[in-house]
């Protein structure tokens, strides 16, 4: 038998997997664009602004259901949980957005600030990996895939700080180009740790337990 | 924290039907504990086990021990109406003494305990009036019929009328189902401050309400204790499917 309070989670879960849809997109679309020095800013924004208005009504929707059905258990932390998890979508749109516009602002032609040796290919690639992982762990509240997501923080991490070593080795590099990178990795970085979040808010959702799946590597302080 | 309550491998019956199987359990001092659980679950049944007033139901038994303070309330010697005094109980059914006053109501257990110097009944009627939050509305109405209170107020009444003889331990019984929702919020109020400085067991099937006032709860389902642990974890994150399973509405 289905309950009153079914039909608000349903709604909730559409509106969070509509989210889903729209975030990866956003943040493949920036990144891609990014590796190649396309313009994309502004299909870039309205996607951004898009998926804020969805996380509001994500908590709009959230705060009814408790209003109204005083939800508890598995119910409560599925709320809980879609809550975060709308702002962690939101907050892929906006660095997504936010690297669209790094080349603009810097006044910098994208292929002057590429250096081969910097393998920032590999950490867009492992963040759109993360990205994709934690849709899906969304979709299917599937504990492995939470995991998988911790997994790949770890990896993220390690290329990011491999990045940030290279930089500083980098010579001749010019400062508008070290703050291009800079900035790109750090939103890449910052992704990810929302991933990070996403994760740890299906495993709540599943298991009822709080973790954390940010591993702290050795030379961060 | 210590446990006012040990039940100990308690079985009840209403003649031959088994309504309280092996139920284990302590209940904290000076904490609320709610007991919840779908009708004809033995909600009921167990806090009447409790003051031993299931026995008064004809064909009705029970097994096991009941510990008060360590001592079982079912050994040789142990004198029900003693035990009735030191666990006192609120109803479903608001039921203050029709015919006597808003005084009388309170002073009854008193009186019936052998007090009879009026300025200690007075007082103690006073005093037990103030713990359930009711003085300052019948104050200047005390020979008032204990029947012409509002729904909220004699039910505030039959409290202060359980805590007139300063019991240990205060059972209730759904003691809201019949209130209005402000005349309930008063009365949830009134069990958290009670809860301080008395061992408060309640059985209600408004969850919610288990929710809101109680340190503990637990689950019974069948006759069978399925999950006692703090409310906190019992609504947030059951360990039991069943606890799941009905907290949430899949059933009952």
């Amino acid at each position: 038998m289905s309950r009153l309070i079914d039909t608000g989670l349903e709604q909730l879960s559409r509106l969070l997997f509509k989210m889903g849809d729209l975030a990866e997109k956003t943040v493949s679309l920036s990144l891609d664009s990014y590796m190649e020095g396309l313009e994309v800013q502004d299909k870039v924004r309205v996607w951004s602004e898009t998926l804020v208005a969805l996380s509001e009504q994500v908590e709009e929707k959230a705060i009814e259901i408790i209003a109204r059905y005083q939800p508890v258990a598995s119910d409560l932390r599925i709320i809980e949980s879609y809550m975060k998890i709308a702002y962690d979508l939101s907050r892929y749109g906006r660095y997504a957005w936010d690297i669209t516009f790094i080349y603009k602002r810097l006044n910098v032609n994208s292929a002057d600030c590429m250096f081969p040796s910097l393998p920032i290919k590999e950490l867009k690639e492992k963040v759109q990996d993360i990205v994709h992982t934690s849709i899906e762990a969304v979709r299917k509240s599937e504990i492995d895939l939470a995991k998988k997501i911790g997994e790949i923080e770890n990896e993220v991490d390690a290329v990011y700080y491999e990045c940030l070593d290279k930089l500083v080795e980098q010579d001749r590099i010019t400062t508008k180009c070290l703050i291009t990178n800079l900035l790109f990795i750090r939103h890449l970085e910052r992704i990810a740790d929302h991933a990070s979040y996403i994760g740890e808010s299906i495993t709540y959702l599943v298991t009822g337990e709080r973790i954390s799946l940010r591993g702290r590597m050795s030379n961060e302080s | 924290m210590s446990y006012k309550i040990e039940i100990e491998d308690l079985n009840a019956w209403f003649g031959n039907n088994h309504v309280l199987k092996d139920i284990n359990m302590k209940i904290r001092e000076n904490a609320v504990t709610a007991i919840i659980g779908p009708s004809g679950c033995g909600k009921t049944t167990l806090i009447r086990c409790l003051n031993r007033m299931h026995e008064l139901v004809p064909g009705a038994r029970i097994s096991g021990r009941v510990l008060l303070d360590g001592r079982d309330i079912y050994s040789d010697g142990v004198d029900p109406v003693t035990v009735r005094r030191r666990i006192g109980m609120v109803f479903q059914k608001p039921n203050p003494f029709p015919m006597m006053s808003v005084h009388d109501n309170v002073a009854a257990g008193l009186k019936l305990n052998g007090m009879k110097d009026k300025q200690r009944l007075d007082k103690t009627v006073e005093k037990s009036l103030k713990l359930a939050i009711l003085w300052d509305e019948v104050q200047k109405e005390l020979d008032k019929s204990g029947a012409s209170l509002s729904g909220g107020q004699q039910q505030r009444l039959c409290i202060a009328r359980a805590l007139a003889v300063e019991p240990e331990v205060i059972l209730m019984d759904e003691p809201c189902s019949a209130l209005d929702p402000t005349a309930t919020a008063k009365i949830e109020k009134l069990i958290r401050t009670l809860g301080e400085s008395y061992t408060v067991v309640i059985v209600t099937h408004n969850m919610q309400q288990a929710a809101r006032v109680a340190d503990f709860t637990a689950f019974l389902y069948l006759g069978e204790l399925v999950e006692y642990g703090d409310t906190s974890t019992i609504f947030e994150n059951p360990r039991n499917k069943l606890t799941e399973n009905y907290i949430t509405g899949k059933f009952g």
